[in-house]
This record gives C-alpha cells, sequence and structure tokens, in this order.
C-alpha cells in the first residue's frame, strides 16, 4: 500500500490532500473563458426561445449540472482524493492493473425450473464462454419465492410460484443435482437468496462436506439482504434480528471460510425500488456500515471481516451519472471503513457486481432492450467495476430464453474483447464533468448517511429509507406519465407493430416433481436422525436469540445433513427470530 | 354533488419483492379519493378476510413473477361463496398474454400489464366499481 495510508494513523492530510490541480492564475483564466463562453451560449438560448437565466439541467437523481465542464469545477479538489487505481480511496478503481490481466467476471444471473433445468443452462453458458477470474467460472444462482418465503413447495401458498423467478432448490439432494460434477474449490458460486440465506448455505456446506471439499476452499457469496426489508415488501425477520443473523454469517466464515463472501450491499435492489443514484450510494453506505457495526460489536476487528464484503449496484440510464456513482461509492466507502478502523486496503474495497437495471427495460419494444443494455453495461465497464450481470432483453416480460441469455453475455464480451475500452484504467478519470459530478454525488449521498446515522443507523431507520425511495419513485413514474422522462417505445415513439420475441415458460412439470421429491424425501429420511437434528437446532436458535453467537450456522449445517427442507430450518429461524410464528 | 368513496384493497404476495408498481398505485389512488387497503398476503384466503374485514369494492393483485393463476382462482371462486361477487377484481404486472383469457373467465374483470399507466387503472375502477351503500357530500 501507499504512503497514503500508514496502517496506524489517519490518513494524513498532507499525503492525501496533494496540492489544488490548478494555480490560482490558471484558474482566473479559465473562469475568464467560461464567462466569454457563456455569453455565446446564452445568445443561442435566447434563439431557442429560452431565458438563459432560468435554464437549469440536472441529473436523473435531480443534481444541478452545467451545460460544459471547466478546470476551475475541480480546481479545489486534491489529487489525492482521486489518487491512482489501487489506491486509496479507490475513486479510480480498486486494484492497479484494472483490467489489464484480467477482465470483469461475467455472472449472470441463472435460475428456473428444477436444479436439472437450472444446471443445463449453467452448462450451456459456460460453453457460451461465460468466464470469472483466472479463467474460473462464477455461478450467479438464485433461488425462487418458495425458497425466499422460507416455506416448502407443498406449502399452500407456493402453488403456481415453484421453480419461478428462481430455481427450485430445497434440499442438500437438490444441491447434488445442481452441483454433482463440478470443481467446487474452482468454482464460484453466488447464492441468491433473500431471508434464507442461512438454510441455503448450509445445505451447500453439508453438500460440500459429503463431497469432501474443505469449507475453506469453496468460494463464493451469500447474500444477507436482510435490509432489504425497509424498501420492499417481503420480510421473515425484524431490522435487529436479521443484522443479528447477517452478524452470525460473517463471524462463521471469518472462521471457517476466509474465500467466502459475506455480506452483500444490494443497492440494485435500492434502485429497483425507484432509488436515485445518490440514494443508492447513501442507502448502501448506510446499510453496510450498520452491519459492520454490528461485526465489531459481536467481537471482530473490521480488518478481518470487511474485505469480504461485496456490492451489487445498478447501472441505469444517466449514462455519467452512474459512472460517477461508482467512483463516488468507491471513494466514499473507502474514507467510512477508514473511520471504524479498516487499515487494510481490502477492507476499504467496494467490490462491485454490476446489475444493468431491469426497472428501465421495457415490455414494448422489447428488442430495444439489448440497446439499453448495452449502454449501462458499457457504463459500468467504463467505472471498472469487478463482475457484470447484464439483464437479458425480454426482462420485463419472463425469465430469459436461452437466446436472450446468450445475447446478454454477447454484449459483455463485445465490450470486453472488440471496443478496446479495457486497455486504460479509469479512461475517464480527469475529465472536468466526471470528476465534479463524482464530487457532487458523494457530498449528496455522504449527507443522507449523515441523516441515517443520526437517527440511530439503518436498522432503526426503515421508516425514513422506505419514505425517501418510494418518493423517488413517484417522482419517476410522475415524469413517464407527463412525458418529461422520455423511454422509447414506451411513451415515445410507440407502435403497434409487435416485435414477436419468444417468452419463456417454466415446464409445468416441475412443481409437481418438486412437490413428489420432498414428500418423498420426508417419508425416505431417517427420522431419528433428523428429530435429533431439529431439535438441537431450536436450542441453538433459541439460544441466538438470547444473544448467543456461534452455535446457530454449525446445528443448521447438520439438520442440512439430516436432509432438513428449507421450509423446515426457516421454520425454526422464523419461530425464534420471525415476525410471526413459522408457517 | 355527491361523490362516493370508493375501498380498494391491494395486495402482493410476500414472497415477491417486486412491488414498486403497486406502491405508486396506491398512492395514486389515495391521491384519486379512493381509500387504500394494502397488504402482503401469503395465502390466497388472506386476501378475502381483509375484503371482508375491510368492505372493499375493488381487488387490485400485483403479480409479476407468475403464481397469478392459483390466486385468481382461489379469491373469485371465494367471493362468489361469501356472496360478494360484485367485488370489482383486477390484476396488474407481468402476466402473460396467454394466461388473460382463462383468468377473465375466472372472473377477473381487467388485467393491467407493463405500461399501464394510474390513469388508466383509475378511470377503469371508477367506471366499474360496485354502488356503494354510502356516500359523502
Amino acid at each position: 500500500m501507499s504512503a497514503v495510508l500508514d496502517p496506524d494513523k489517519k490518513p494524513d492530510p498532507a499525503e492525501t490532500e496533494l496540492p489544488p490541480q490548478f494555480n490560482a492564475e490558471f484558474v482566473a483564466a479559465t473562469r475568464k473563458l467560461e464567462a466569454e463562453w457563456r455569453a455565446k451560449f446564452d445568445a443561442i438560448a435566447q434563439k431557442f426561445g429560452v431565458d438563459p437565466a432560468a435554464y437549469r439541467l440536472q441529473t436523473d437523481s435531480g443534481l444541478p449540472i452545467k451545460p460544459v465542464y471547466f478546470p476551475h469545477d475541480v480546481a479545489e479538489q486534491s489529487y489525492g482524493m482521486l489518487s491512482a487505481p489501487g489506491m486509496y480511496p479507490f475513486t479510480r478503481g480498486l486494484y492497479p492493473a484494472q483490467y489489464q490481466f484480467m477482465r470483469w467476471a461475467n455472472q449472470p444471473v441463472i435460475g428456473y425450473g428444477l436444479p436439472e433445468d437450472t444446471r443445463k443452462r449453467m452448462d450451456y453458458l459456460q460453453s457460451q464462454g461465460m468466464t470469472g477470474y483466472f479463467g474460473n467460472t462464477f455461478y450467479n444462482l438464485v433461488y425462487d419465492l418458495v425458497s425466499h418465503e422460507g416455506i416448502d413447495p407443498d406449502h399452500p401458498a407456493a402453488e403456481g410460484r415453484v421453480g419461478q423467478c428462481g430455481m427450485a432448490v430445497y434440499t442438500l439432494e437438490d444441491n447434488a443435482r445442481l452441483f454433482d460434477g463440478l470443481p467446487l474449490d474452482k468454482i464460484n458460486v453466488i447464492h441468491i437468496s433473500y431471508y434464507e440465506v442461512l438454510p441455503v448455505l448450509a445445505h451447500y456446506l453439508a453438500y460440500a462436506r459429503r463431497r469432501g471439499v474443505p469449507w475453506a476452499k469453496l468460494g463464493g457469496n451469500s447474500m444477507s439482504w436482510y435490509y432489504q426489508s425497509a424498501y420492499v415488501g417481503m420480510t421473515c425477520f425484524p431490522p435487529k434480528a436479521g443484522m443479528a443473523l447477517a452478524a452470525e454469517l460473517v463471524s462463521f466464515c471469518t472462521r471457517e471460510m476466509p474465500r467466502w463472501n459475506t455480506v452483500n450491499i444490494f443497492g440494485y435492489g435500492m434502485e429497483e425500488a425507484g432509488a436515485t443514484a445518490v440514494q443508492e450510494v447513501a442507502f448502501s453506505v448506510a446499510a453496510g456500515i450498520d452491519y459492520a457495526r454490528a461485526c465489531v460489536a459481536s467481537g471482530l476487528k473490521a480488518d478481518q471481516f470487511l474485505s469480504r464484503f461485496g456490492f451489487q449496484i445498478s447501472q441505469s440510464n444517466d449514462f455519467f451519472e452512474e459512472i460517477c456513482k461508482i467512483r463516488a461509492l468507491r471513494r466514499l466507502w473507502a474514507r467510512k471503513c477508514h473511520e471504524l478502523g479498516a487499515r487494510d486496503p481490502k477492507s476499504m474495497h467496494v467490490r462491485i457486481h454490476t446489475h444493468t437495471s431491469g426497472s428501465v427495460l421495457t415490455a414494448q419494444q422489447p428488442l430495444n432492450n439489448l440497446i439499453r443494455t448495452t449502454l449501462h453495461a458499457f457504463g459500468a465497464a467504463l467505472s471498472g467495476v469487478q463482475a457484470m450481470e447484464v439483464s437479458s432483453f425480454d426482462e420485463a416480460l419472463a425469465i430469459p430464453t436461452e437466446h436472450a441469455h446468450t445475447m446478454a453475455l454477447r454484449i459483455q464480451q463485445i465490450i470486453q474483447e472488440e471496443s478496446g475500452i479495457t486497455r486504460v484504467a479509469d479512461p475517464l478519470g480527469g475529465s472536468y464533468y466526471v470528476e465534479s459530478l463524482t464530487n457532487q454525488i458523494e457530498a449528496a449521498a455522504e449527507k443522507i448517511v449523515d441523516e441515517v446515522e443520526s437517527r440511530g443507523g439503518y436498522h432503526e431507520c426503515h421508516d425514513y429509507v422506505r419514505a425517501q425511495i418510494e418518493a423517488s419513485a413517484a417522482r419517476w413514474r410522475d415524469q413517464i406519465d407527463t412525458k418529461e422522462r422520455v423511454l422509447v417505445g414506451m411513451n415515445k415513439y410507440e407502435s403497434s407493430e409487435m416485435q414477436d420475441i419468444e417468452v419463456f415458460r417454466v415446464n409445468p412439470e416441475s412443481e409437481r416433481i418438486a412437490v413428489e421429491r420432498i414428500r418423498e424425501l420426508r417419508a425416505r429420511r431417517d427420522a431419528q436422525r433428523w428429530e435429533a437434528a431439529m431439535a438441537a437446532l431450536d436450542t441453538a436458535a433459541m439460544r441466538f436469540a438470547g444473544g448467543e453467537i456461534g452455535g446457530l450456522i454449525p446445528a443448521m449445517i447438520e439438520a442440512s445433513d439430516a436432509d432438513a427442507t428449507t421450509g423446515e430450518l426457516m421454520g425454526v429461524l422464523k419461530k425464534h427470530l420471525g415476525w410471526t410464528s413459522p408457517y | 354533488m355527491a361523490e362516493r368513496i370508493i375501498r380498494v384493497l391491494l395486495c402482493k404476495t410476500t414472497m415477491e419483492c417486486h412491488d414498486r408498481g403497486v406502491r405508486y398505485l396506491a398512492t395514486k389512488l389515495r391521491d384519486a379519493g379512493m381509500e387504500v387497503v394494502f397488504i402482503n398476503f401469503l395465502e390466497p384466503r388472506e386476501i378475502i378476510e381483509t375484503a371482508i374485514d375491510e368492505d372493499v369494492d375493488v381487488i387490485g393483485v400485483s403479480s409479476s413473477v407468475e403464481g397469478h393463476l392459483p390466486v385468481a382462482r382461489e379469491i373469485t371462486k371465494r367471493l362468489e361463496e361469501q356472496g360478494i361477487g360484485d367485488v370489482l377484481v383486477v390484476f396488474g404486472g407481468v402476466i402473460p398474454e396467454r394466461d388473460v383469457a382463462p383468468m377473465k373467465e375466472m372472473g377477473v374483470k381487467e388485467v393491467f400489464g407493463p405500461g399501464s399507466s394510474a390513469d388508466e387503472v383509475i378511470a377503469y375502477i371508477r367506471a366499474n366499481a360496485r354502488e356503494r351503500s354510502f356516500e359523502v357530500e
């Protein structure tokens, strides 16, 4: 690490804050130049019938911007706040080499139907060049809604939802159907779950143990998205219980699974719920530091666990704001983690998996979405993220077809291998506009973080977060209805001509088979062993609810090994930690 | 001129995170002078229980990730059983075109797909909600 960060002290202003980029004489000259330009600009505005004095521009987040930027717009900024790629505060990227020797990882979201169906798509995309780091494959797997809710497929509420919007995986045996034959110590598995984080991980760990793969060799992610209950209407656990469960996972993985990513900060979900870019940065940082504090309170040191926090961030329509958002997030998070006591550079990294926006994709003229997602992916690449999921063009209609999934992967590959933009790190760095907007976003987001902190931290102000995000969502939608915001094909350039595309449908037999499987497993499993393991889990969960850390996950792994299902494991968690009694 | 107040139950399964549209609609219906009850349900019977408790004229179900057919079947059947088949049932969200006709056969009156505006929904409800037993001046 550079001299910028002495492990034992705060960054020395003399080191981080290099002198201003431009001297006073130069700045005075560029200000004069701007005045001259402004006179010409105003004259043109008047020709268009626009009053120059009243003329205002803003980003999609509502930040005021100028029609053109000059050196003096960033003259006050120290170059130390930009620094270099791989150096604090990481504005220009996390790694000194960025994409020189290794591109970002392709991480398309996969998951539908039975585990065998999902596996087929995994193998297919792998055969099409889906590549993670060091040539290994990353599998970004999403569980179905039944699993998210923590019920089993034969629950009455599961009807019509099994294997929809995710894969029907509920047991250790389902893990075998999904992963048999894959080298668990080489692949990286992202388990996209919501409240069933621990049951899903417990199944995977019990399965890995049977395969003889040490947990320490497993790479991948758990999502721990409990804080999502602030802004979406699905919730199994009250905020404090969710945070405790997240801290338990961090504590377990710190001991047993050094390669595992323990917490995922889901800015994407905030943006999809309506948050602006500024709010996405702010609430991501606020949720992250709240969870980090809970881990510190459980006895860990910042540098022991923060390097395993990851971020999933949206890339949406306002091209430059979305790029600057990433740069501002990297800097703000680094600064906040330093305040929390982090000194290892890795503990201050915002490792970003970009998910290109789904909410701006349209059902009307769906092929237009290929162009939108290309712009999103291009912006994410320019901002230097670590991994990418590009939404498929049929996103607004259904789960992606194989064709749509492949096109989304091709978008990444064309940008990676044809456009040449991976040659230079932070290619937009130094743009007066980009640097100025990065500063604006950081300042606006930090103000919101301060507000959340003054309300007792993220877990204490779900109502505030929800109200802010909902207000933004309403504004966005109003702007579409009034056509102030254009969505081509939806509120402008509409066409009655249909683009005839194939719409994916999950095999309707999946549900029946999943239900049969789980009933058959319950009848076949060793009942005594299951009962003993579930009783032990019940005790562990009760103790955990009483504040005892460390015993919950091991007990859940043993129950998984005794063929307990996701619904059964979640039932125990809901009983001791949930809002309501188990279903 | 007396204006009737329309009571609307909007709902979405707890399983689904795609609730941006229905939350937006809730505020728009409220702004349009309707009384709105919003719930997350696990089982369809919860919709019926709430509809009866709250004496609503309209049930709007949001669904973006399948599961809409069993819900539509269950609630239309139970409304008939309860003798309140005149409650207007509408769906919104991502509903495949092929499912719209079967849903209408069950008794769902309208399905609003992606891109529908709040104004369309408001106008539809005003035109089709059952007459209320009370009015305000």
